[in-house]
């Protein structure tokens, strides 16, 4: 008998408890573990073992092991502040995919002040010089993108995505010239090498006994509940939401929308550009290519989230979790290199995904009785 | 649809709970498993227990451990061959790979890692970790570090390490310049991913320049420059358009990937590679290449670490100093087998002849004496000229090139400084053309 009806069908669910949700996402990542421990076991080596690697991020028993959080935090806060940035934007569906550009250019205005005025201004200060700095290069970056699409319509997708290699280059040729005018290299190097910062550039620390405490986490705490508070309890936010809505709507109700993106994109652009001042303070060095691909990941975080501020908390630290444990868990096995602990990445990133997804919408699969009708 | 869901559920957990119970059943738990038993080495199996099987070796490559060719592939090759001999095992060695250059964090991340993991040797093998390396160098003054390439270093437990690759370049050059003699055409091309802007490559060019011109006095060599240390699809279209424009007969490269080679094999023409034995991806034009034999170094390294018991900053006075720059003599560079069917005849035994010669220490590539040859019955006379190192007349400095003069070493003048040649080489030798 002949049969048009396929296979299945995607029927959204009626209602998900948010319990019945985390549960989905716990199996999910089980099961992307039990997918990464057949790939672990068939390249001989021990998944239970390189698991609790994994999760402790080789921290017990290591020699520094205040210096593995130290550097946990590196890494942590540049993905949170992006991530969180990034969801102001989304939220408004303007999709910003220019943090990896955002966070150069922060990068690079803050280190160009570090290198003119390190030597001049006292440490707190320089500090927040650079945040400033980093902040007003990633933000004025973000709003001429935003401005186009506001004047005339442009596509931000397109146009955010194409400044990001223009920011990348623009900052590697400042790493590959050496010149006179280039005041970021080491006048000493014979080839083109990044001079550090002067020592009132460095980010601030608060020694508690081995281990320092890097204020930029604080500051990223910080953030995160002034956001929370912005999104959900104050008139901007609300527009935010509005306009992400609908923005005939929000124009119906007597809001400027133009000024409202310009407004919140600069504000989004401006904290990336923030976190990769912070980052290169942090750093004590410029880099050429400083980002950790944070403009790309902390799209991932923001979604996986559903662009919740505490939920980007919560997925930052677990995809920064992965990150720097599957580095070191890969570390002491010669099998394992950054490419599987790439993949194992995806793999966890992909089921959660797909637990997201099988959590709001099921399949129903043709029964025997439709077929006959 | 569900069942096959589940049965394909269980047989994965099934199979992993398998995989956990073998394996946990042959390790103890201090000892981290040791991945591969069977692939382990026959050698490194039979370790002998003493304090040096406590010795760690670790590492922080730019692409990964598990490469089949390239940069890092002859760094992991040599520190493991390395490893094999001094009887340490290979699966011991603790590595961070894939770390970009490019981002200091990710660097420093990465050294701290491997220190955390118990390292007593740290090996970088790109330039750009420099800055990394020297900071990690004084905030751990118990552990050792060695960066190649680089060129920083301190009095105790930091060394930096190069080889003499000029060297072996010219014996290459010799084996173009004889090819070009024999097919009349003095035109020899060079694929390089840089030239006067790194020291490193302007003196590969200079010194392959000057062992053509040794076999070949008209030889010309034109150098094609990519900007980077290695893409396929660049390297390619820069040798093909060496031979397209000059008609070059003979390629050499500076670059990653023997593309180089293959496109002189399509076009009937030859070459000389660079890093690995190039024969086997164009025997019908690859003549030899500069290689590199980094486990000479890793093993001295390990060995004069090893022999500091503990006391890392002992490690600059065991090395004999904190810069280590091998060459020919101590095997550290060569020349790969010369393919010997296409080669012009005799140029094995003046390879070999000037080979000796610069193994023997009494010359060396940038002086002020010319070698030529005098071959009869395939024995070679080396003759040695007084006459004056001469470049093209300008140099690299700051970003654009300015005059100097043309004169590098007077006549029977003494041989171009090592830092020089390692640090600030910024000009071309005469009859090296930038195209």
């Amino acid at each position: 008998m002949k049969n048009q009806q396929p296979l299945f069908h995607v029927v959204k669910r009626e209602s998900g408890s948010p319990a019945r949700q985390l549960l989905a996402y716990v199996a999910a990542v089980v099961l992307a573990l039990a997918v990464g421990a057949v790939l672990l076991a068939v390249q001989g080596v021990e998944p239970v073992t390189f698991y609790k690697q994994l999760l402790t991020m080789g921290i017990p028993g290591s020699r520094y092991p205040w210096r593995a959080v130290e550097n946990f935090i590196k890494l942590f806060v540049p993905l949170l502040i992006t991530s969180l940035a990034l969801s102001l934007a989304f939220k408004m569906r303007f999709w910003n995919i220019g943090g990896e550009g955002q966070f150069i250019m922060g990068a690079f205005w803050a280190g160009a002040a570090a290198m003119k005025l390190g030597d001049t201004l006292p440490q707190p200060l320089m500090v927040l010089v650079m945040a400033l700095c980093g902040a007003l290069g990633g933000g004025l970056y973000g709003v001429f993108a935003a401005a186009l699409k506001v004047r005339f319509g442009t596509n931000e997708t397109l146009l955010t995505l194409m400044l990001n290699y223009v920011a990348l280059y623009f900052l590697q040729f400042f790493a590959e010239t050496k010149a006179p005018w280039n005041f970021f290299l080491d006048p000493q190097s014979a080839r083109p090498k990044f001079a550090k910062f002067p020592e009132g550039a460095q980010m601030l620390t608060v020694p508690i006994g081995s281990f320092h405490l890097n204020l930029s986490l604080v500051a990223a705490l910080a953030l995160c509940a002034i956001l929370f508070v912005y999104l959900n309890y104050t008139k901007r936010g609300y527009e935010i939401a509005v306009v992400g809505d609908s923005p005939n709507t929000a124009r119906y109700a007597g809001m400027k929308v133009g000024k409202i993106v310009i407004r919140t994109i600069f504000l989004s652009a401006a904290l990336i550009g923030m976190a990769g001042a912070l980052h290169m303070s942090s750093a004590g060095v410029m880099s050429a290519s400083p980002t950790n691909d944070v403009g790309w990941t902390g799209i991932v975080v923001a979604w996986l989230a559903k662009l919740n501020t505490l939920g980007i908390l919560a997925a930052a630290l677990l995809i920064t979790v992965l990150q720097f444990g599957c580095q070191t868990a890969s570390a002491t096995y010669p099998a394992i290199d950054a490419n599987f602990a790439n993949l194992l990445q995806g793999v966890i990133l992909f089921t959660v995904l797909a637990a997201d997804f099988f959590t709001r919408f099921k399949l129903v699969i043709r029964s025997g009785k439709e077929a006959a009708k | 649809m569900k069942k096959i869901l589940a049965l394909a559920l269980a047989a994965a957990m099934s199979l992993s709970l398998a995989a956990c119970g073998n394996n946990s059943g042959s390790t103890s738990p201090d000892n981290p498993p040791a991945s591969n038993p069977g692939s382990a080495s026959g050698a490194g199996v039979s370790t002998p227990v003493d304090s040096t099987s406590d010795f760690k070796v670790g590492a922080v490559y730019i692409t990964s451990q598990n490469d089949t060719a390239g940069y890092t592939f002859q760094h992991h090759n040599g520190i493991t061959t390395a490893m094999k001999a001094l009887g340490l095992d290979p699966a011991d060695l603790i590595v961070v790979d894939n770390v970009p250059d490019t981002d200091d964090t990710a660097v420093a991340n990465a050294i701290d890692t491997v220190v955390n993991q118990g390292a007593n040797i740290v090996f970088g093998i790109s330039f750009g970790y420099i800055n990394a390396m020297n900071d990690k160098a004084e905030q751990y003054p118990d552990v050792i570090f060695s960066h190649g390439t680089g060129y920083m270093a301190n009095d105790t437990n930091f060394n930096n390490y190069f080889g003499r690759i000029y060297q072996a370049r010219y014996l290459a050059g010799i084996a173009a310049g004889m090819k070009s003699v024999e097919l009349g055409n003095n035109n020899i091309g060079y694929v390089a991913a840089y030239n006067r802007e790194y020291a490193e490559t302007c003196s590969g060019i200079n010194a392959f320049a000057l062992g053509a011109q040794s076999a070949n006095p008209d030889a010309l060599v034109y150098v094609n420059k990519i900007n980077t240390w290695g893409d396929e699809a660049k390297e390619r279209q820069a040798a093909q358009a060496l031979i397209d424009t000059y008609g070059c007969g003979v390629i050499s490269q500076h670059c990653d990937s023997a593309q180089p080679q293959l496109v002189a094999q399509e076009n009937n023409m030859f070459g000389c590679g660079y890093n690995s034995d190039m024969t086997e991806q164009a025997p019908n034009a690859h003549l030899t290449s500069a290689i590199w034999h980094w486990n000479v170094y890793y093993q001295t390294a390990i060995q004069a670490a090893m022999a500091c018991e503990g006391d890392a900053s002992k490690f600059v006075e065991n090395m004999g100093g904190n810069a280590y720059y091998a060459g020919l003599k101590e095997g550290f560079v060569d020349a790969s087998p010369l393919n010997e069917s296409i080669a012009a005849p005799d140029t094995q035994a003046v390879m070999t002849a000037v080979r000796d010669l610069m193994i023997s220490g009494e010359w060396d590539v940038f002086s002020g004496v010319k070698l030529s040859y005098n071959i009869t019955d395939g024995k070679v006379e080396i003759v040695k000229t007084d006459a004056p190192l001469m470049c093209d007349g300008v140099e690299l400095k700051d970003g654009s090139l300015v005059d100097r003069d043309f004169e590098i070493v007077p006549a029977g003048g003494p041989p171009v400084d090592d830092g020089v040649i390692k640090g600030s080489m910024n000009y071309n030798v005469a009859g090296v053309i930038e195209g």
